[in-house]
């Protein structure tokens, strides 16, 4: 498992935390290889997760659109709505094989929480999850879900009160109880070795739809779109295809007309946060802009040191898409296939469609729709007033 | 001044970060309130220029800012204000090369942390690449944490200290915050404290200077006489 993808990642953190870190990293690489561990981790992926996803053509999208056929990856059907289920089984498991007793976890959209407490409760463990108080506000349902599934849920009043101040709330927890605590972070961010170890059990998804193409049309898509707060659903989606001519998206949030958004890869410089060297929305002297966006889970200010590493290297093309673009391809897919997706996703939606106009209808667009939208639905009916 | 006269032998001054994770409560909030006011790099230097005139000068940030000024130039920029060391509670021994070659070439002391969970080999190796001092947290915990930890033992960690680099002082910090607890982490054999956190909190209230002195008195009493005293922690 790399510790720098090129010149990003690392793990820059207080060296209460380096034995954990180091802890967690040596219990993944036996885990990994362990075929008992390996066994568990599919059985319960496909009888408590319900993989493998389906692949979906999105026909009446595809019409919309007038091009490349658009097909969805399925993610909104994993438990719990929404990938974060693949990370949280995975990391779940290293938690008990460690024998720690208590999880904690950083939510923004709440799905990441809401997986979590999904997790802690089926395999016993005690949870926590912090969470920012405009995002509690804002995602109201899973806040309930959260706390019906057991889990304490601790409103984070500090800083600009989403998911950046969540994860700093946590990484204190974990700094005070590291002895009996796993922190079972929710994206592809913060230090070594969560990076890999995420985008490894966020894989599945690209894997799948490597050989779901394969059935469903034959060969390779033409071009993956997947969108990008941390990144955890679009380096689980990107990864498997690296090393094939499948053209990679991914979709940063814009925010509105004139704001920063939440857009570290097309609007940051690289900087040090949560952990990680990588793309940072961040003021000349380094300290670390508020983001705005409509949608709490892409509401970030850093984001995964791989996808720093992809833009560089121009493996992946990344772009940013505005609250607005994100709002009418949520009702697009809604009003075409009877599907509500979540408004992360929602703006990959959105470029997948603009990318399918442009292309001929023999291409094939695969979208990861990473999360399901009923969580949205005060945001959406707010926003069409 | 004030703190000089009460028995300081050094001082830490802090520059905030929008995201101090090894921060509890009062820091975070002491370093909103400063970015709030547009506290910058300038202002820096300068409290280091009138700090460094009085003790000896060393510098709390995170590794963000200190990165963003550009390792080489932010660190000449540093020790040209007369501090004479840095310390970042983020930078962990591995993520550490760059910033102590630039720190040796500057003649500033990179000094690095120590905490409860570290093995003795990594003690060692800690002692041998920190500078200045050691900096040892006394508890699993952020900065301002109150209460004992019974399950710590600081003794061992400072006597391997010691022995890995003879003349490296071990400071110990995290939770010092009142004589009891100076004398409490002064009897592991460390030589010195770190008071931050309760400085700032009394800073708050807007004291005298003679205050601060008779307050810092009375911790520095916990010091053993043939042993330099506190190390405080200021804006």
């Amino acid at each position: 498992m790399p510790r720098r993808f090129g010149r990003y990642g690392g793990a820059y953190v207080p060296e209460t935390l380096v034995p954990a870190l180091e802890e967690l990293e040596a219990t993944w690489r036996s885990a990994r290889r362990d075929p008992a561990f390996r066994a568990e981790l599919r059985r319960l992926s496909r009888t408590l997760g319900g993989r493998p996803t389906p692949l979906y053509l999105a026909a009446n999208l595809t019409r919309r659109a007038g091009g490349a056929r658009i097909w969805l990856k399925r993610e909104d059907l994993v438990h719990g709505g929404a990938h974060k289920f693949n990370n949280t089984l995975g990391q779940g498991l290293l938690a008990r094989r460690m024998g720690k007793p208590r999880l904690i976890a950083e939510t923004g959209a709440g799905q990441h929480g809401v997986a979590t407490a999904m997790i802690g409760a089926a395999l016993g463990l005690d949870t926590t999850v912090y969470m920012g108080e405009v995002d509690v506000a804002r995602q109201r349902p899973n806040v309930d879900r959260m706390r019906l599934l057991g889990a304490h849920v601790v409103p984070v009043r500090s800083g600009s009160r989403t998911l950046k101040d969540a994860i700093n709330a946590a990484l204190r927890d974990w700094i005070a109880n590291v002895r009996t605590t796993h922190y079972l972070l929710g994206s592809a961010v913060g230090p070594h070795p969560f990076p890999s170890m995420v985008a490894e059990f966020q894989s599945v998804i690209g894997r799948e739809i490597r050989s779901q193409s394969r059935r469903a049309f034959g060969q390779l898509p033409d071009l993956v779109v997947a969108c990008v707060g941390g990144g955890s659903n679009s380096i689980g989606t990107f990864r498997p295809l690296l090393r094939t001519p499948v053209e990679l998206l991914g979709v940063e949030a814009g925010g509105r007309p004139g704001s920063v958004g939440a857009a570290s890869l097309t609007r940051g410089r690289p900087g040090i946060l949560h952990g990680s060297f990588s793309y940072v929305l961040q003021d000349r002297e380094g300290q670390v802009l508020e983001t705005e966006s409509i949608s709490a889970g892409l509401d970030y200010a850093g984001v995964g040191p791989e996808h720093a590493y992809l833009r560089d290297s121009g493996r992946v093309r990344y772009i940013a898409v505005s609250d607005a673009a994100a709002l009418r391809a949520f009702h697009w897919l809604a009003r075409d296939e009877g599907i509500l997706p979540a408004l992360e996703p929602a703006h990959a939606l959105y470029a997948a469609v603009a990318e399918a106009r442009r292309r001929p209808s023999r291409e094939n667009i695969v979208v990861t729709l990473s999360g399901r939208g009923d969580k949205d639905l005060g945001v959406v009916l707010r926003a069409a007033r | 001044m004030a703190l000089k006269e009460g028995g300081a032998t050094a001082l830490e001054l802090g520059f905030p970060f929008s995201d101090p994770i090894a921060d509890g409560p009062v820091l975070e909030a002491a370093a909103g309130r400063a970015l709030h006011h547009g506290t910058g790099w300038n202002d820096l230097l300068r409290a280091c220029r009138i700090a460094s005139s009085i003790l000896p000068t060393a510098v709390m940030t995170y590794a963000n800012p200190v990165w963003q000024e550009g390792l080489t130039k932010g660190l000449r920029r540093l020790a040209s204000s007369g501090a004479s060391g840095l310390i970042i509670p983020d930078l962990s021994l591995e993520e550490s090369g760059a910033f102590r070659a630039a720190a040796r070439s500057n003649g500033l002391a990179l000094v690095l942390l120590a905490a409860p969970g570290s093995r003795p080999e990594r003690i060692r190796a800690l002692a041998h690449a920190s500078r200045g001092f050691l900096y040892l947290v006394s508890r699993y915990g952020t900065t301002g944490a109150v209460g004992r930890d019974p399950s710590v033992d600081l003794k061992p960690m400072v006597a391997t200290a010691h022995r890995a680099a003879s003349h490296l002082p071990v400071l110990v910090g995290f939770g010092v915050r009142d004589r009891a607890t100076a004398a409490r982490a002064l009897s592991t054999g460390a030589d010195g404290v770190i008071v931050g956190t309760a400085l700032e909190e009394l800073l708050a209230k807007r004291p005298s200077p003679g205050d601060l002195t008779r307050w810092l008195r009375s911790i520095a009493a916990a010091a053993r006489p043939h042993r330099a005293g506190a190390r405080t922690r200021g804006r």
